[in-house]
């Protein structure tokens, strides 16, 4: 997208009144995707991000800028209205550049711009019309989308390295609204993978998918309202892991970490988890939802252990947070496009394997709740405090899964609750979401195995729980 | 002119009638982390949006370039997208309203004042928060914000329509310790004119949302009478209005199906949409180039209007009242431009001493993860404090409030003077509920 040529005259005009690191974020993506709603195609659409994102940095200060002319008049201009927030002399010049080598673990077999929109429609038809073959009057909207992204991008930095990162990826969701006398409930699935679509042809099938949206939405529609108060709670596994994303894993993110805004900041070494507790992140698994090579600082991509036997042992770390942290980046300088300024994220985060089943954690709990679905949650990284809402639970009496409950939400403060994990199940299973924060909304999963946690409190509308 | 060929291939290409809006943002920002500026940001980017009828099927792209491949690319697009489309969705391309109001939004001012002013006005913020109150132990961030965005529709028909606006933002965040307890507190100013903008206000009002949780803890799981701050009315009425937005209710999946002229809140809640108000989210056209109105949308708690577009507003043999909102896709969804949810006479001290005993909530959170705006269910982490007594006792500690969003708006009893505007575009003050279940120890 850019010559070497002109990258090196732009890294040299920011690099002019001496910050001491220069990056130029280059990208040209696409984006298709194709709804059906209530069984006849309703939207299709197209969209093209291209720009150029350019970073400066002197010491802990970040200047950023970004533009949608990638000319060389255009982005000379930003380089130079850059660079006016520093006046000192130019420490580092640039006169080469060579290019990182990196692994390509994500794989795409069949490009899908090679595939016809018609094939993607035929695909999402497959699920709307498992949803029709419920013939329930009860479901009253349904909606399937297909979305698939090509992104392409090249960065040039002033340390003379450069690399280009290619990838694709897609996602499959159906929503359904179910209605009775009684009120209104909704169902969600939604897996992606950076994979072609065999994934969807073989592990994640229409068919599959959207008969969990309608079968979440309709045991909804039955379920009585979640009752609320502090008690046992086991989680699902594979989308429960948003409790781990929200409750620790923004807490262990450098943005956060390094200005010791975070409720784990200078606890490294520490247990800060029950001793059953391995997390870790992992952004180098083969096609997973959020996986990536090599991140936007130029650092390969690791798995990184968070947690070891309850023990803090290590943070998402980019490289210039890291500074204040005298730490280096470790493949974890994330943005959504060329529009934010990277961050340090997440990518795969998950909670290792643990010993018991999940039937033995279902067994062992005598009265409490059993969470499978949820909607998200948020945190607020400073004070650990978090929250996130249900979409599938049961309760749970003398070790059996019972009735289907509705609109609960658990609360508490990531500290706690990462010592109040008594069991750890070994069935541990990734999900796709999407995660918003400084730098944008990006692909992460989620995961965890089944695993319970002594006490948490609950918010719902059913009273006490009895 | 730059787009003709785009209107000229499609025409050729048998798009029968096609448009283009042009978004242009300029944006500015810094913020600051213990004494030093620690990030600069600056931008200007665009966006092209564009849309053809083929065949009587609309299609569209958008694209942040337009440059001399782009005709030939959005002709295609248009008519690849648009070939696929299988519902009857009447669709349309504008012709114009009949009148549009001229409406200012944009401050000359702004630009003129050095960033030099506004970067001592952010230190003298950060420094204000550190010396208010010894408890602040960190300022989280402190930070400025200005953008700048003008918009053009241009299409087949000779409709040509263009605004832009201008504002503003001041933010920031302090973390209060007390014993082992730590909180958090953040809040913003925006405007368009910077004269208004005062430090000293923001500084203590950020201090206090900080340091007025601190010594919280929770209280019995039961059911209150509760006052609503401003900010908690904003989160659950913007979830409960889109029930009014025409789509949902055609598609039978909205709370307010069958509702319209009936009662859907308390006689005490007034709700309006004012695009044409005097306010820095005014707009004269919606995205489909339709002019805006001042309607009610609830009156006395009897809904009286639906939220149309052209789409809509078509399959309901009305006019679209201009609320079209054009994302990217071929399909045009609602937006609301400036919900006013009409203040009462007594102050929020009169509130508290009204409830005599029970709660109110500060804040709600995790809206997207606990609030259904469909079944109207919600639970959410919530801040707030004890009344007892008719004032205000100690804070609330990891507690949830939950309920529907019909029974709650039916069970609001009294509705405060003290109106906050916000930044999503609205206008709300605090409120009495009647009972709201919390759920806490």
């Amino acid at each position: 997208m850019l010559s070497k040529k002109l990258a090196i005259e732009v890294l040299n005009e920011m690099l002019a009144t001496g910050s001491d690191y220069a990056e130029i974020f280059v990208e040209y993506s696409t984006s298709n995707a194709v709804t059906i709603e209530n069984g006849k195609v309703s939207s299709s659409s197209t969209g093209i991000t291209s720009g150029a994102g350019l970073r400066l940095l002197k010491e802990n200060r970040c200047v950023y800028g970004y533009t949608s002319d990638l000319s060389k008049k255009g982005l000379l201009s930003l380089a130079s209205s850059l660079n006016k927030s520093f006046n000192g002399k130019q420490l580092i010049a640039v006169d080469k550049l060579e290019a990182i080598k990196c692994k390509n673990r994500n794989v795409i077999s069949k490009s899908y711009d090679d595939i016809p929109l018609q094939e993607k429609i035929d695909l999402v038809r497959e699920g709307t019309k498992e949803i029709e073959s419920f013939n329930n009057p009860h479901i009253v909207r349904y909606i399937g989308n297909f979305a698939n992204n090509h992104r392409k991008v090249e960065v040039y930095n002033s340390k003379g390295k450069w690399f280009n990162r290619d990838t694709e990826f897609a996602r499959l969701a159906y929503s359904v609204v179910v209605a009775d006398e009684n009120g209104m409930e909704t169902g969600f699935e939604g897996p992606g993978c950076q994979m072609d679509m065999s994934f969807f042809k073989d592990k994640r099938k229409p068919r599959e998918v959207a008969h969990k949206a309608a079968e979440t939405a309709l045991i909804n529609l039955n379920a009585k309202e979640c009752p609320s108060g502090k008690m046992p709670v086991v989680i699902g596994n594979g989308w429960g892991g948003v409790l781990f994303h929200e409750a620790c894993g923004h807490p262990l993110e450098a943005s956060a970490v390094s200005r010791g805004l975070s409720c784990f900041a200078g606890k490294e070494g520490e247990m800060i988890a029950s001793p059953i507790v391995t997390a870790v992140d992992d952004s180098t698994i083969p096609n997973e939802w959020g996986s990536i090579d090599i991140d936007d600082e130029g650092n390969l991509g690791e798995k990184r252990v968070l947690i070891k036997d309850g023990k803090l042992v290590n943070f998402m770390i980019d490289d210039f947070n890291g500074r204040r942290m005298n730490r280096k980046g470790n493949g974890s300088c994330r943005r959504q496009n060329y529009k934010y300024c990277p961050t340090s994220r997440m990518s795969n985060t998950y909670i290792d394997n643990g010993k018991s089943t999940p039937e033995e954690i279902i067994a062992a709990t005598k009265l409490g709740l059993y969470a499978v679905g949820f909607n998200g949650g948020s945190v607020d990284p400073t004070t650990g405090e978090f929250n996130f809402g249900c979409s599938e639970a049961y309760i749970i009496r003398d070790g059996k899964i019972c009735e289907p409950v509705k609109g609960a939400t658990l609360i508490g403060k990531g500290e706690e609750i990462l010592k109040k994990i008594d069991m750890v199940g070994n069935d541990l299973k990734l999900a796709q979401g999407m995660c918003g924060a400084a730098s944008g909304s990006i692909r992460t999963n989620v995961g965890q195995p089944t695993l319970r946690i002594s006490e948490i409190t609950v918010g719902g509308r059913g009273g006490e729980l009895k | 002119m730059k787009y003709d060929k785009f209107f000229a291939l499609a025409k050729e290409r048998g798009i029968s009638e096609a448009e283009i809006s042009i978004y242009n943002n300029y944006s500015l920002s810094f913020s600051l982390f213990h004494g030093e500026v620690d990030s600069y940001s600056s931008s200007n980017s665009s966006t092209f949006m564009a849309r053809g009828l083929y065949n009587g099927k609309m299609g569209s792209i958008v694209s942040d370039v337009y440059n001399k491949d782009s005709a030939e690319q959005f002709v295609n697009a248009i008519i690849a997208n648009a070939s696929v489309i299988e519902n009857d969705d009447p669709v349309f391309i504008f012709k114009g309203s009949v009148k549009y109001k001229k409406i200012s939004t944009f401050n000359k001012e702004l630009a003129n004042i050095s960033a030099d002013l506004k970067l001592k006005k952010l230190f003298e913020l950060e420094k204000k928060i550190k010396e208010i109150d010894s408890r602040v132990i960190e300022v989280e961030t402190v930070g400025y914000e200005e953008s700048s965005s003008s918009s053009l529709i241009m299409n087949s028909h000779g409709l040509k329509l263009s605004q832009k606006n201008n504002n503003f933002v001041y933010y920031g965040g302090a973390v209060a310790k007390e014993k082992e307890q730590v909180k958090t507190g953040f809040d913003i100013f925006f405007d368009n004119d910077f004269n208004k903008f005062d430090v000293d206000k923001l500084a203590n009002s950020i201090v206090k949302e900080a340091t007025s949780k601190l010594g919280g803890s929770q209280c019995d799981s039961s059911t209150y009478k509760a006052v609503l701050s401003p900010d908690v009315v904003k989160s659950l009425l913007s979830a409960y209005i889109s029930s009014a937005i025409a789509e949902d209710v055609q598609k039978n999946s909205s709370l307010f199906v069958g509702k319209l002229n009936q009662k859907v809140a308390s006689r005490r809640v007034t709700v309006e949409d004012k695009p044409l108000a005097k306010t820095l989210f005014a707009r004269s056209f919606d995205d489909e180039g339709v002019a805006t109105i001042n309607m009610p949308v609830i009156k006395n708690g009897v809904l009286l209007n639906y939220f149309y577009n052209l789409t809509t507003a078509a399959k309901d043999n009305v006019q679209s009242n201009g609320h079209g909102a054009v994302s990217g896709g071929s399909k045009v969804y609602t937006s609301t431009w400036y919900l006013e949810m009409k203040p009462g006479k007594k102050s929020q001290d009169e509130l508290f001493k009204e409830i005599n005993n029970g709660v109110y909530i500060t804040e709600v959170q995790g809206l997207h993860a606990g609030l259904n705006p469909r079944s109207g269910n919600f639970s959410l982490q919530s801040t707030g404090f004890l009344v007892e007594n008719g004032k205000l006792s100690h804070g609330l500690d990891i507690i949830t409030v939950s309920g529907n969003l019909v029974d709650l708006f039916n069970d609001i009893s009294e509705v405060g003077s003290d109106s906050k505007e916000f930044i999503s575009g609205m206008k709300c003050p605090s409120v009495i509920v009647k009972k709201l279940k919390v759920s806490g120890k």
